[in-house]
């Protein structure tokens, strides 16, 4: 057991890696903890590292460390912690993202199809003002989008398919980023001075391959997030001004593949890009490329 | 088991906390500008702190090559979290510029077409947490 973890540490740290997300503001990781009706342990425990490739130079290392309590076969709880590096011409800033509160509930198997529900907060440690040396940094360098969220969905399940439906809300507004881009020598960001986000709407779509029953699976899916109107932000003469074309859609291409190595470990992987993106991405989630691992360990 | 979960909860914990980090900056600071031999002293303000806020400086406005600049001399107020410049119409912070972050030894660009008629204030104002450090009254220079 230790000697797993001591080689995903080493892994980390040599490699430097960290992630974040695919052009979501935290769900797209938070339904892959969905429990499942047929496991039979009581606690999980997962970790995982990621890296992204972002806007312009930047690249991210992202970690989080999640617990799943498996109260009965229909219902859990997932408490779930970020941490993101982000690295690029501004210099590089580490901090802990966010914490997540997620409830599952699956409904019994009816021939061979099975609904569930998600219900969940997100809480930012941050105000998403992190500087270097008192500069003010983009949104694309901070670990959190300082926003107090809800969400809330559905999952569908069919046999070997898999569909979910998430709507995240951000519903207290913390962000105080100061970031002008007019100050700040580049135009490779935009202005994002007391950021205002709206909701996001995630529809993700999936099928399961077993290649090896009991041991390895590997899961496509698609993901599409639909950003439910422009964002905001306020400009050097204190006006609120939308920024155009931030809302719209994000198409991602995920695939994921499970290793159960022994009955209560596994790891996974997840490779992830969007083939659709915004054409204004002021909140620094999206990514060109995001590669994850992840181990689990129940008891 | 549950001695196993404890070790593997505080080996992460651990490992997370220490990679906590504020790197160096290595974007080019952008400095707004700079003042030539030939500016000319237009405006000055003396600034004075608001309660429990101590030190003091002054603020002087130069016409330089056609754009006004902002310049803070003998600034010594105390430092503070997210502090900025703003020009403002008052000397509270409702209808303002926001010049950028508080540096002490940078000259600020002043957007064009600006009248210190109406804005006739600086102020030093925490955006974070919404706090006033300093205001001073702009007068012009003979």
């Amino acid at each position: 057991m230790r000697v797993y973890l001591i080689v995903i540490c080493f892994v980390c740290c040599v490699f430097n890696l960290k992630a974040q997300g695919c052009s979501d503001a935290g769900v797209c990781t938070v339904n892959s903890l969905n429990s499942k009706e047929e496991d039979i342990f009581k606690n999980t425990l997962a970790y995982s590292v990621s890296y992204g490739k972002g806007e312009a130079d930047v690249f991210y290392v992202a970690h989080f460390l999640a617990y799943t309590k498996q109260w009965n076969p229909q219902l859990s709880f997932t408490a779930k912690v970020t941490l993101s590096t982000a690295k690029g011409s501004f210099g590089t800033r580490t901090q802990f993202g966010d914490a997540f509160l997620v409830g599952n509930y699956l409904f019994k198997t009816k021939k061979k199809s099975q609904w569930g529900t998600i219900l969940g907060l997100k809480f930012p440690f941050t105000a998403s003002n992190l500087k270097i040396n008192g500069y003010s940094l983009p949104l694309d360098y901070q670990s959190s989008l300082g926003t107090i969220d809800g969400f809330f969905g559905g999952n569908w399940r069919y046999k070997n398919w898999n569909v979910e439906g998430i709507v995240q809300v951000p519903f207290v507004n913390l962000n105080k980023n100061s970031y002008f881009s007019e100050y700040s020598g580049t135009t490779d960001f935009p202005s994002t001075n007391l950021f205002q986000r709206q909701p996001d709407a995630l529809l993700k779509v999936g099928y399961r391959y077993t290649i090896t029953p009991q041991k390895f699976s590997l899961n496509p899916s698609l993901l599409a997030v639909y950003h439910l109107g422009e964002d905001s932000y306020t400009n050097i003469f204190n006006q609120q001004v939308a920024l155009e074309g931030s809302s719209g859609l994000t198409v991602n291409g995920v695939i994921n593949g499970v290793y159960s190595f022994q009955k209560n470990q596994q790891i996974e992987f997840t490779l992830a890009t969007p083939f659709a993106v915004r054409d204004v991405r002021p909140d620094g989630l999206t990514r060109s490329l995001v590669v994850a691992l992840q181990y689990n360990y129940s008891f | 088991m549950k001695k196993h979960s404890k070790t593997i909860v505080l080996f992460l914990s651990l490992l997370l906390m220490s990679c906590q980090e504020e790197g160096v900056l290595t974007q080019r600071r952008p400095v707004g500008a700079d003042l030539t031999p030939n500016a000319l002293l237009r405006y000055q303000a003396n600034f004075t702190t608001t309660d429990f806020i101590s030190g003091a400086g002054k603020v002087a406005i130069y016409l330089d090559e056609g754009r006004y600049k902002l310049k803070l001399v003998d600034y010594t107020i105390q430092e503070g979290p997210d502090l900025k410049v703003y020009l403002s119409q008052s000397d509270v912070p409702n209808n303002f510029i926001n010049l950028g972050n508080l540096e002490p030894s940078q000259i600020y660009l002043i957007p064009e077409n600006v009248s210190f008629s109406t804005y006739n204030y600086v102020l030093i104002h925490c955006q974070q947490y919404n706090h006033l450090f300093a205001h001073g009254q702009l007068i012009p220079q003979p």
